[in-house]
């Protein structure tokens, strides 16, 4: 019975083992990427501390063969049930030693993993088993361990639980197993109630890592965003992370600040006011990008206006403002108002397939960041965009910054006048983003800026938007190229802009 | 046995099959489809002759037999010259090696994929260009305003080597002397191109119908590319490499195997330009070349169009008379004029009287055999920060062509959900007869693993888990390689003047395999009607 017993811990230290494996394996191709080199190295320096460890079991004198091996389980459990939250945390806190704290862990983890069978078979090798059968046992339940694990592990546990959880659910196991020969081997045992205390005591920690395991990944982006974070979610297309520290709330998409509650009121003014104060006749208006709903709050204070459509690819961003009680005050609930239509569709797409015209057209596009957002500012989208636009309508593009990006800024105007549009730029400081730019393009010249505004607002009035539509000699066009297709100058520029700027 | 020979003998038998049975496997589960376009119905005609009395005779004043690009462009020719009286056999493939497919919506070429800045030579191609509104101002001019969509956006073009991608295809790192050959073989072809001969005429030109004739110049034909770069101390790895790779994707053939005057061409040759695009930009769709044929079927109407495969054309007093078999059977078309635009091979069992005008079997060009894999993805690889997913994606070394991807074009405000990945393969490696008996005996499975080389070399095993879907065309005969000799060919030079009743259009008459060759010999076939 006490052998049998003893078998089948081999079959969790080895499924433990495996584990510890693939949640390294796992965690760093999630943190660094290329897959295929980090499994590799992560096995092949674990099967390597294996071998040290086997190594060094002979070591072990005969009769603390059994007290080695509780120790070894408490060890293992919480260098490896601990793994996937401190290394996690290593990564969030100090990024630099996440490789070296990588490798260390996994070699000791795998240096631990190597003592236990050789001590396992020791300990029934002293107990007269039969060394032909002991080895075929001993071996036929280590390897079903492994089987057990490496289907358990991507089937159900990685997708359930989270890498975190995972590893320290099989910290636990391998706690379960100290316990368990702490208590059939109590007779057996040099210091059998030592080994008990330490093996609470480690059940303890991990168990109560288990519990807080959310709590800790929550602090560990903490540490990467600097505020709370009051939800974070990975869609499809982004990853969506909001923080709140002392009332004021952030947006991050894939870690780049979308707006702060403090300011994004001028940001939003200065996208929308100056083309909607114009049209006081405007009836229908499209708003593609802005699925935060905050240009809609703007666009909606307008009682002209019937009938807003809103295009945003992501229906868990549009949803998330459209139900998070935060969210919602902030956007006025712009999201759930019924004059307002979300179209969860890839706005370039929508914009080929679509026939509607409108009054206004609010473009808020990301920057053109890469070659496939780059395609957003060419010329063809642009022509799109004008016969999507009424005959004496107005759009308005966000176009980077002027001061910080001149290239890519005058980059965009140029591409909008190679369209055949008439554009006035102008600009807004935003504190969180510094000053920036917007564009407005009409089907003929002739734009003027509003004289006033018949809608409550906070930033803009007369002087601000004279202020506005001023570019002061340090802000002076630039001349540069319209963004082709075939060469997407305006990537090249937007890389050199920001290259130059220091943050 | 010596344990070299062990070894290599053990990699011979275990490693090798082995590798490629691992990308073999790595198919499984996958629904993969084999197209053989025209296999079938071009073997039986090899193969048989007798037909079934025709059901039904149809007289028409002109019979254009074959839908690739030469036939669809004298339809397109006579139809914009208001010529009614004409039809239009498919063949048993449609639109030829210029056809296209799509994964429920994702559309994809299985064949020809992009066309360069036509130059003012390629006045036939900017004509249609400008139809469909490709060419949006300055037709011609020098340089023409092209529609922004279909110039190929960048990034365009990046290199696979050593575990690293690199922009464009010309390898680069790979020591001074290499970058310095390249340098001199890139100035040598610039210079070429503005070459003018004897007669006036610059020396390369596409369409080669309008390149000089002067003998000086013509007898590059008389050696080999390589034999020429060799003569020329243009020695470096990584330029010859790159070198061959362009025959192979060209022509289908190796520098070994390709006219030195052909393989100049290639880089001499064109050079057109455009208003709105650096010099060497290209054209193309994501189904590759085919909304160019897309567009000439509108223009011809589809009442013009006959299923159905031509069987037998011979002449019926002054007629000509074209048998043909369609799902219905056996059918017969009388006409004054034929325009016979199928490749030549298969002309030659079409036509019994080839032979009388001065075309024999030894002037048929040798075919160079290709597949062409395309895969549904879902979900786009992870391409490394510094170098993304470029339109065309070419591994250095391989004896394959890389993949194209087939979204490139698509303007959206995030990756499309799905692509389709189009690879390239010509079996140039062997000669054309066992490179098809490879082809013929292959299973799914292995052709597979062949379309597929470059793609896991890139990716990876874990590209498997993106797959949904394959479809591999296998084109045997896909088209005429310009060997050594093969602007000497005197038979080709007799179809290409032929004026009778029965006319040739195909890009086999040219002895190379281009969009610009196949279209001037459907446009020059089309005005010969028109007289
Ligand atoms: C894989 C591949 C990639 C290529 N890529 C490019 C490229 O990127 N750019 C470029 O410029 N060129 C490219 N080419 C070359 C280009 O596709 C060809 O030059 C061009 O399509 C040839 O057109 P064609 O009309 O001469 O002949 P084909 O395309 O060979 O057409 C022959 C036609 O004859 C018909 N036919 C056959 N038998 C019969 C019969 N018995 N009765 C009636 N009809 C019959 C067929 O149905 C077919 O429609 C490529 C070729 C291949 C194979």
């Amino acid at each position: 019975m006490r052998d049998r017993l003893l078998i089948l811990s081999v079959f969790v230290v080895a499924s433990c083992g495996l584990a510890y494996e693939l949640i390294a394996g796992a965690l760093a191709s999630y943190l660094l990427g290329d897959s295929v080199l980090q499994f590799s190295s992560i096995i092949g320096c674990y099967l390597f501390a294996m071998g040290v460890g086997s190594h060094l079991s002979q070591y072990v004198k005969d009769e603390r063969v059994l007290d080695t091996f509780i120790e070894i389980e408490l060890l293992v459990a919480l260098l490896g049930g601990l793994s996937a939250s401190s290394l996690f945390a290593v990564f969030a806190w100090s990024g630099e030693s996440f490789r070296l704290t990588l490798y260390a862990l996994v070699f000791l983890t795998g240096a631990m993993v190597g003592m236990e069978i050789p001590l396992v078979m020791r300990a029934l090798n002293q107990r007269q088993q039969r060394f032909a059968e002991l080895v075929s046992r001993v071996l036929t339940f280590d390897y079903l361990g492994a089987l057990a694990v490496s289907l358990l592990f991507p089937i159900v546990l990685a997708p359930r639980l989270g890498l975190a959880r995972s590893a320290l659910l099989f910290g636990l196991s391998n706690v379960a197993v100290a316990l368990w020969t702490c208590r059939v081997f109590r007779g057996e045992l040099l210091r059998p109630t030592l080994q008990y205390l330490r093996s609470l005591l480690v059940l303890l920690v991990l168990g109560g890592g288990f519990i807080a395991a959310d709590e800790l990944t929550h602090w560990n982006e903490k540490a990467i965003y600097g505020d709370d974070v009051i939800h974070a979610e990975t869609t499809p297309y982004q990853r969506l992370v909001l923080t709140r520290w002392k009332g004021d709330l952030r947006l991050y998409i894939n870690g780049n600040l979308q707006f702060s509650s403090r300011d994004e009121h001028r940001y939003h003014e200065a996208l929308v006011h100056p083309v909607l104060a114009k049209l006081p006749w405007a009836r229908r208006v499209l708003i593609l990008g802005g699925g935060d709903g905050l240009a809609a709050r703007e666009v909606l204070k307008y009682p002209n206006v019937r009938e807003v459509t809103l295009v945003d690819l992501d229906p868990a961003m549009t949803g998330l403002f459209a139900r998070s009680a935060p969210l919602v005050a902030l956007n006025g609930g712009a999201l759930r108002n019924p004059r307002l239509r979300v179209v969860n569709d890839d706005a370039a797409r929508w914009l080929e397939r679509n026939g509607d015209v409108f009054d206004a057209i609010i473009v808020d596009f990301p920057d053109p960041s890469s070659f496939a957002l780059g395609k957003l500012y060419s010329v063809p989208l642009y022509r799109l965009l004008s016969r999507h636009l009424a005959d004496n309508g107005l759009a308005v593009v966000q176009s980077t910054s002027p001061y910080h990006a001149p290239r890519s800024y005058w980059s965009i105007n140029a591409t909008l006048r190679a369209a055949g549009l008439a554009t006035t730029p102008y600009h807004a400081y935003v504190p969180s983003f510094g000053e920036w730019g917007f564009i407005i393009a009409a089907h003929r010249p002739g734009y003027t800026p509003p004289q006033a505004y018949r809608v409550p607002l906070t930033f803009l009035d007369r002087e601000a938007t004279r202020q506005m539509f001023f570019f002061p000699p340090d802000m002076r066009p630039w001349r540069v190229a319209p963004n082709q297709l075939n060469d997407q100058r305006l990537v090249h520029y937007f890389e050199q802009d920001w290259s130059q700027v220091i943050r | 046995m010596q344990r070299r020979d062990f070894l290599r003998a053990a990699a011979a038998l275990a490693g090798l099959p082995l590798l490629s049975g691992c990308r073999q496997l790595l198919g499984w589960g996958l629904p993969i489809e084999v197209l053989r376009p025209g296999m079938a119905d071009g073997h039986r005609l090899r193969d048989s002759a007798a037909l079934p009395p025709p059901r039904s005779e149809r007289r028409v004043d002109t019979v254009i037999v074959g839908s690739g690009v030469a036939g669809l462009f004298a339809g397109w020719r006579l139809a914009r010259e208001g010529y009614r009286d004409f039809v239009l056999l498919n063949g048993p493939e449609p639109d030829g090696n210029a056809a296209a497919g799509a994964f429920d919506g994702w559309r994809y070429p299985t064949g020809a994929h992009y066309l360069p800045l036509p130059s003012p030579e390629s006045g036939h191609v900017r004509e249609l260009l400008a139809e469909m509104g490709v060419i949006e101002a300055g037709g011609d001019s020098l340089r023409p305003t092209f529609d922004e969509r279909v110039l190929v956006h960048a990034p365009d073009e990046r290199l696979w080597r050593d575990g690293q991608w690199q922009d464009g295809l010309l390898p680069r790192g790979l020591g001074a002397d290499d970058d310095a050959q390249q340098r001199r073989f890139l100035l040598h072809v610039k210079q070429l191109q503005q070459q003018h001969g004897a007669d006036g005429r610059r020396v390369f030109t596409v369409p080669t119908a309008l390149a000089s004739t002067d003998p000086a110049w013509r007898a590059l034909d008389g050696q080999s590319f390589a034999a020429w770069l060799a003569a020329h101390g243009y020695t470096a790895p990584g330029l010859l490499w790159y070198l061959d790779y362009c025959c192979r994707d060209d022509y289908g053939s190796t520098l070994a195997h390709t006219s030195a005057w052909a393989g100049l061409h290639y880089f001499a040759a064109r050079g057109g330009q455009a208003a709105n695009a650096a010099d060497g930009a290209v054209l193309t769709w994501p189904d590759g070349l085919n909304p160019l044929l897309r567009h000439m079927r509108v223009r011809i109407g589809a009442e013009r169009q006959l299923p159905g495969a031509a069987w037998r054309i011979q002449m019926q007093g002054r007629q000509v008379q074209v048998d043909y078999v369609d799902a219905g059977g056996a059918q017969r078309l009388l006409a004054r004029r034929v325009i016979v635009a199928t490749p030549l091979h298969v002309a030659w069992h079409l036509l019994p009287q080839l032979a009388g005008l001065g075309f024999s079997r030894a002037h048929l060009p040798p075919r160079a055999p290709w597949l062409v894999g395309n895969v549904l993805l879902d979900r786009f690889p992870k391409e490394p920060a510094t170098s993304p997913l470029a339109w065309d994606n070419v591994v250095y070394g391989s004896a394959s062509l890389g993949y194209v991807v087939a979204t490139h074009q698509l303007i959206r405000a995030a990756l499309p959900e799905r692509t389709v990945f189009t690879t390239y393969h010509a079996l140039a490696a062997d000669d054309p007869a066992t490179a098809r008996q490879w082809l013929a005996g292959a299973s799914a499975d292995e052709l597979f693993g062949q379309a597929m080389q470059d793609l896991y070399t890139v990716y990876g095993a874990r590209l498997r888990r993106q797959l949904l879907a394959a479809r591999l065309t296998v084109r045997a005969h896909a088209m005429a390689s310009p060997q050594p000799g093969f602007l000497a060919n005197a038979g080709l030079a007799a179809l290409r003047a032929a004026d009778g009743p029965i006319l040739f259009a195909h890009a086999d008459l040219s002895g190379l395999s281009l969009f610009e060759e196949a279209a001037w010999w459907g446009d020059v076939a089309a005005r010969r009607v028109l007289g």
